[in-house]
């Protein structure tokens, strides 16, 4: 079946991915003793021969890694605070949802409930983010007792229930999977990374020879930060794709989940989005379904580009769908 | 003891530690095939208390459409009494399929409902009605969703019992090959257990 292969071949993609993460954290932290032993080694060449000074090996190896270390605990501490993950959607304008006194909010807790149903999985949070206007959701949160899924008024009002299910598998297949827990751990490595950059601009400000292992350590360090960041846009990507399939295998539909990339497409070309809407954070990208800023550098990119997840779920390429309000088109109500 | 003694031994230990570490995946697997049909049970169930409710509502506009509002309760009434049949003597054939027939039935008159419905505006914009319609589709998808979670769940068991090596212990050890839930039917949710063990 090619949603379980699709599911595999972004399991194992992400797998080899986070190897090669290792690995760019490992290269740095050999890469900054192997460049100070090179420098140390040709600065005294040429007087004499002199041994390496005393635990060279050990500080060298020790400090990069404490750096790094030091930097992805305190990122994952701060996250890992309990509540954090309503907090966080909080600060983006979230509010819980209301099923008693709104009927598409009611709509929506069924359908979170139906989808955790599918996915055998607890309940999160539901929440509504009633100031935003463009097709969006996010997923926030590390474990079972704390996890949000928070959907934008505008897909509540855009989509009909079978796209706005297709959206909440997705977004619930990110709690499931574990992503949201895997890119703050690299967020926070990727942290540490910048940290030995830091450490090296600050070695560097000092002048005289603490100069040239200043730069040293900031190139080293500026190699493991650009490394990290693109192999966690690479993972968050493949987790994208595997949290595509994943919707289309909860749901049984390719209509539902497409018909929102297809919709956010249409958006996206047309630019509904207001200027005085309240901007997602670039901190906060991975956790959105679709990216809301333009497509930078591609490397970066926390999404695959909509053209090709579509292309993904419907296995040919299929146009933008226009926006529609579900509600004239009765598709809403199933009565 | 001499050197190939301790190295059987050792073997034969590694090989109880397999057998049991498989066995004890099975049995949870097992359980979690028991556990998701509860779930679809669970989800008939709050089909069954939703009704009256809708046909509550349906009253107070439908005044001349008594029989088939009353079409809905008989129809409802007759599965719940089938369900708890069916609940009390699973192996029973019977009772399944009487079941099934219930559910057809019930499936058939809230069909009739709903096409009434639709002449009526008043009753279509009632709040309530448009409340309760949404908790009956809700319920329709988890009813859905929990055969499906079902069948994903006998599906990972049976991956685990057919599959060479664990298929030695399951063989040994009486773990029969779980039946998948084939028919949109009702009735089929039912019987679905009675096949697996």
């Amino acid at each position: 079946m090619l949603i379980f292969e699709q599911q595999d071949s972004a399991r194992a993609q992400s797998l080899r991915l986070l190897v090669l993460f290792a690995l760019a954290v490992a290269a740095t932290v050999a890469g900054v003793h192997a460049a100070l032993a090179l420098s140390w080694w040709t600065l005294l060449w040429l007087p004499l021969h002199l041994p390496f000074p005393a635990l060279f090996f050990s500080v060298n190896i020790g400090v990069t890694l404490l750096l790094i270390l030091g930097g992805w605990w305190i990122e994952v501490s701060n996250f890992k605070q309990p509540g954090g993950a309503e907090q966080l959607a909080r600060r983006l304008g979230a509010r819980e949802a209301r099923p008693d006194s709104n009927e598409s909010e009611q709509r929506l807790c069924n359908i979170v409930d139906e989808v955790c149903i599918a996915a055998r999985m607890p309940h999160p949070l539901v929440m509504v983010l009633p100031r935003k206007q463009a097709i969006n959701a996010i997923a926030a949160g590390c474990d079972e007792a704390d996890c949000v899924v928070a959907v934008t008024q505008g897909a509540l009002d855009w989509l009909t229930r079978d796209e706005l299910q297709g959206m909440v598998a997705h977004e619930c297949s990110h709690i499931q999977e574990g992503d949201t827990r895997l890119n703050m751990e690299l967020a926070g490595m990727v942290s540490g990374l910048e940290l030995v950059w830091r450490f090296g601009d600050d070695v560097r400000d000092r002048g005289g020879p603490a100069w040239l292992v200043g730069s040293i350590v900031m190139a080293m360090g500026s190699f493991g930060w650009y490394a990290g960041r693109c192999l966690q846009a690479a993972v968050s990507r493949q987790r994208e794709y595997l949290a595509d399939a994943r919707a289309v295998q909860w749901t049984r539909s390719r209509d539902g989940l497409g018909g929102v990339l297809r919709k956010a497409m249409t958006q996206q070309e047309t630019l509904v989005t207001a200027d005085d809407e309240p901007q997602w954070q670039t901190a906060m990208q991975h956790l959105l379904l679709v990216p809301e800023m333009a497509p930078g550098g591609r490397w970066l990119d926390a999404h695959p580009p909509l053209r090709e997840r579509i292309h993904r779920i419907y296995g040919r390429f299929m146009p933008a769908l226009p926006l529609k309000d579900p509600a004239n088109t009765g598709q809403a109500v199933a009565l | 003891m001499t050197t190939t003694g301790w190295i059987v031994l050792a073997l034969l230990a590694a090989l109880a530690v397999w057998a049991i570490s498989v066995f004890n995946g099975l049995v949870q697997r097992r359980n979690r095939i028991a556990n998701a049909f509860g779930q679809i049970d669970v989800q008939l169930k709050r089909r069954y208390d939703l009704i009256p409710n809708l046909v509550d509502v349906a009253k107070r506009y439908l005044a001349h459409e008594a029989d088939t509002l009353e079409a809905v309760t008989r129809a409802r009434g007759a599965a719940v009494g089938a369900a708890a049949t069916a609940r009390d003597q699973p192996t029973n054939a019977q009772a399944v399929q009487a079941l099934g027939a219930a559910e057809h039935e019930l499936s058939g008159t809230l069909g009739r409902l709903m096409v009434v419905a639709e002449a009526y505006p008043e009753l279509k914009a009632d709040a309530t009605m448009r409340s309760l319609s949404e908790e009956l589709t809700s319920t329709e998808n988890r009813v859905g969703f929990a055969r499906q979670a079902y069948n994903d769940e006998v599906l990972s068991y049976n991956d685990a019992a057919m599959q060479f090596p664990g298929l030695v212990v399951a063989r040994l050890l009486g773990f029969a090959q779980a039946a998948i839930l084939q028919s949109t039917q009702s009735a089929a949710e039912r019987e679905a257990p009675r096949v697996a063990f």
